[in-house]
């Protein structure tokens, strides 16, 4: 059953460029340095590079993966081509959670960052509907419309990565020597982190059938992904230039803290605006998300997608109530960490080799 | 051809109506005081019927009366040679004699009671001369504007675009007014699918009157209950000649001193036309400020609120002592004073618009002097803030098409409510609520938020920027054009050079 989209639904595939970016770069990106400073230290942005590559070798398999078989435009058909139609849908629903506790972990976390930064008090209920709700009207636009904010987020938060420029006032870079200090495994394991924050890319498996001129999309993507490791790599080098290697491990929010250092004559106190605008990057992150899982949901089970997302929504409220304190949430990330990781590193390239596999033994058969 | 079909089958429906229906409708029109019938030249003359109201009296004394007069009583038929008017019409069809002279026709019948009758238009026309555009005033360019009549309309845009290519497809809507309304497009450039939209979309209106054509723009826009208008409605002939030929179209009605003109991207409502009189890059720069003078309107009193209420880290400490001894002796809080502002600077506005002009200037030397110095004395509001708002207010009178800046009017205040909600990212919130809105928004099919989404960099040439004309090369590309090139010839580039390149 190809679910094909109208074309007046698909878009450019210019737009993947924008779409990468979109769900990559979220929360993660406000903190990340911590984790990955605390494994290779000063070479940690080696680590970006390497892992940002490899990304890069993950995406040119999940475009195999869709342009092998005759029908295969997106990870439902894929599965079920491979594993036949009820070990396949086991998989497909395996995806469908791994997109909603994406969306969970995404949406909880930032709210803990309004938490932490700006409204100590805030009623956690009322605002996760307020956002929810948005969310909805989003993700019930339509693929175009969340493309389209992909990209005009991005436009918004730019001016953020411009602010770099106050830390680099004060920044040694005699921090980041001497290069290679830490061993190859140090690097690896850092590596191994680092591409969490890569996390999102996979949704190429689904949204592949909206794309126009699906073939010519990978030089986008892989753009994208480049997009994605410079601005990393760019916090990554400023951090560790900026903090002492032993504050740096200590600090939870280490982007975060770059906008405190931000003097601007009209304006103090600037990470609450930056929390604020940071909302325009974070929202295209969730409503992707819900929407690969109702995309995913609907391609499964057949139903209408509103409802699904409904679903979807309802399910993300509760969970996000459940997940109080700040140590749940820390558990929930790792969780989904650990979950992501597995999917990436582990299931992707089996997913390719068996798809080899088979379309080989295939093609001997008569 | 079917269309020609279409009418010989009504005739032949119509010739079946008996004497009844005639008399039926002689009554009708006889209950009114303005309808004349009487017999001319004297008792066995002709039976001549019209409506008093409706048609120009010298005309029926100089062209048909002295004409009958003069000439001796002969069938219609050959009556028809004698007077030297166009269009006359001999009928028997009840609708058609009851249509011509509802529309200012005089009736002449051989004898009271006969059917067949002969039909002259002789409508007195009660135009207002065309005058100078009021609400899309510039100071350069044309000064004329459209009126009320629609033919005089459709002479100014012929006069400006005179090609056989533009055509004018007619329809009447409306169940008791049957307004004409003229889809205006030029065949060859304009996409044929946004043609069949509007036609289509002019085909489902259901409504008795139809007296303006905000009334049509209502019923036709692709999202009706959006507060951000679709269509551009303009006054002037030279805006409407000038999109035509991007390959835009136009609507027209009879009766109503604008037009309609779509479809359009949002940043078409922040363009005023008086950015193509000037140099390029002066347009461009006005057009910049007028962008921001929205982003200013929408967002200075909310940002008030906002970080007065919860976020006053963010003020920088020079700035504190002089809020502080702004606001420091204001009993209310923050939000109510910005709507108290907010509230009276709407109440002058729609005092200043239903008053006339030369009251209107009064109420708001009154509004703004009196009272605004007389609150901020009093301690209701403080000086701020009432800068703040009257800064807004200001800034939102840039806009150059009146509906929109309508919207920009009463956007303000979600956006105080999400402020007083969550502080700065209430206003978040509720930027991204409005985002998602024109995300989804459509004019005539097209993409609202092009060219920034889709985002098209061919058509930044004339959207946020205004780039000159011989960069203009192609038309917009959201339109779809069938022919989609401007400027056919490249421009032979001069021989320019300075002594100092040879």
């Amino acid at each position: 059953m190809e679910v094909k989209p109208n074309e007046t639904k698909q878009i450019s595939a210019f737009f993947v460029f924008f779409l990468m970016p979109g769900m990559q770069i979220g929360v993660g990106i406000l903190g990340f340095e911590q984790v990955i400073a605390k494994e290779a230290g000063h070479d940690a942005w080696i680590s970006v590079i390497i892992s940002g590559l490899i990304i890069n070798a993950f995406i040119w398999m999940c475009y195999k993966l869709l342009g092998r078989g005759p029908n295969t435009f997106d990870l439902v058909a894929i599965h079920q081509d491979l594993f036949g139609k009820w070990i396949g849908n086991t998989f497909n629903i395996l995806f469908i959670l791994y997109f909603i506790i994406i969306s969970i972990t995404i949406i909880r976390t930032y709210i803990e960052v309004i938490q932490v930064w700006m409204f100590p008090g805030i009623n956690v209920l009322m605002l996760l509907t307020i956002i929810l709700v948005l969310v909805y009207s989003f993700v019930t636009g339509g693929f175009r419309v969340l493309t389209g904010f992909s990209l005009i987020g991005l436009v918004i938060v730019a001016p953020l990565f411009l602010l770099i420029f106050f830390p680099l006032k004060h920044a040694h870079f005699g921090n980041l020597g001497p290069v290679l200090d830490h061993s190859f495994l140090e690097i690896m394991v850092a590596c191994k982190k680092m591409t969490l924050n890569y996390v999102g890319f996979e949704l190429l498996l689904i949204y592949y059938p909206f794309i126009k001129k699906r073939e010519l999309s990978q030089k986008w993507a892989q753009f994208g992904v480049l997009f994605t490791m410079s601005i990393y790599l760019v916090s990554m080098i400023v951090s560790t230039a900026y903090y002492h290697q032993e504050q740096l491990k200590g600090l939870i929010w280490a982007t975060l803290t770059f906008w405190k250092v931000v003097d601007l004559p009209f304006v103090e106190r600037f990470e609450y605006v930056g929390i604020t605008l940071w909302l325009f990057k974070v929202l295209p992150n969730i409503c992707l998300g819900v929407w690969a899982a109702s995309r995913t949901m609907k391609r499964v089970f057949g139903v209408k997608q509103k409802k699904m997302v409904v679903f979807i929504l309802s399910v993300i409220l509760v969970s996000g109530l459940l997940l109080d304190t700040h140590n749940e949430i820390y558990w929930f990330n790792t969780l989904v960490s650990r979950i992501g990781f597995f999917i990436i590193f582990l299931y992707i390239p089996f997913i390719f080799i068996w798809q080899s596999i088979v379309y080989k033994v295939r093609s001997h058969k008569p | 051809m079917r269309f020609f079909k279409g009418m010989k089958g009504k005739d032949a429906a119509a010739s079946q109506c008996t004497s009844n229906d005639f008399q039926d409708l002689f009554k009708k029109f006889e209950a009114s005081k303005d309808f004349l019938t009487f017999q001319f030249p004297d008792e066995d003359g002709y039976t001549i019927s019209y409506f008093n109201s409706l048609v120009n009296a010298q005309q029926v004394h100089e062209q048909v009366l002295a004409v009958l007069s003069t000439h001796q009583k002969k069938p219609l038929q050959q009556l028809k040679g004698d007077i030297t008017m166009e269009d006359i019409k001999e009928t028997k069809d009840i609708k058609v004699i009851q249509r011509l002279i509802l529309s200012g026709s005089i009736m002449i019948q051989y004898k009271t009671g006969d059917e067949t009758c002969l039909l002259i238009p002789c409508a007195l026309d009660v135009k207002r001369k065309t005058s100078i555009p009021e609400s899309e005033y510039t100071v350069a360019g044309p000064k004329e504007a459209f009126v009320e009549s629609l033919d005089t309309n459709l002479n100014l845009i012929r006069n400006r675009l005179p090609i056989p290519d533009l055509q004018a497809k007619e329809f009447r809507v409306g169940s008791i007014s049957q307004t004409r309304l003229v889809v205006l497009y030029i065949d060859g450039i304009v996409n044929q699918q946004i043609v069949d939209t509007v036609t289509q979309r002019i085909g489902d209106i259901e409504y008795d009157t139809i007296v303006d054509i905000s009334f049509v723009g209502q019923m036709i826009t692709d999202n009706r209950n959006s507060m951000f208008p679709q269509l551009i409605d303009t006054e002037r002939p030279d805006h409407l000649a000038s999109v035509l030929s991007e390959g835009k179209i136009g609507i027209m009605l009879d009766g109503s001193p604008h037009a309609l003109v779509g479809p359009n991207t949002i940043i078409s409502f922040f363009s005023s036309f008086e950015d193509y009189f000037q140099i390029w890059n002066l347009g461009t720069s006005f057009r910049l400020i007028r962008l921001f003078a929205v982003l200013f309107s929408i967002f200075s009193s909310p940002l008030y609120v906002a970080v007065i209420t919860y976020h006053y880290q963010v003020i920088p400490t020079n700035l504190l002592p002089l809020l502080i001894s702004s606001r420091g002796v204001i009993p209310f809080p923050p939000i109510l004073e910005a709507i108290v502002l907010e509230g009276t600077i709407e109440l002058l506005r729609e005092a200043a618009v239903r008053l006339p002009a030369k009251v209107g200037s009064t109420i708001g030397i009154v509004g703004g002097i009196v009272i605004g110095t007389a609150a901020v004395e009093a301690g209701f509001v403080s000086n701020v803030l009432l800068m703040l708002v009257a800064l807004a207010a200001l800034a939102s009178f840039t806009m150059p098409i009146y509906q929109i800046s309508n919207t920009i009017r009463l956007i303000r205040f979600p956006f105080l409510l999400a402020a007083q909600l969550y502080g700065l990212f209430g206003l978040a919130l509720c930027s991204a609520f409005i985002l998602c809105h024109l995300l989804k928004l459509k004019s005539l099919g097209s993409p609202y938020m092009e060219p920034l989404y889709p985002m098209r960099f061919d058509d930044f040439k004339d959207s946020l920027i205004r780039l000159p004309f011989s960069k203009q090369i192609k038309r917009p590309r959201f339109l779809r054009t069938e022919n989609p090139i401007r400027i056919k010839k490249k421009a032979e580039t001069q021989n320019t050079q300075s002594d100092i390149d040879e």
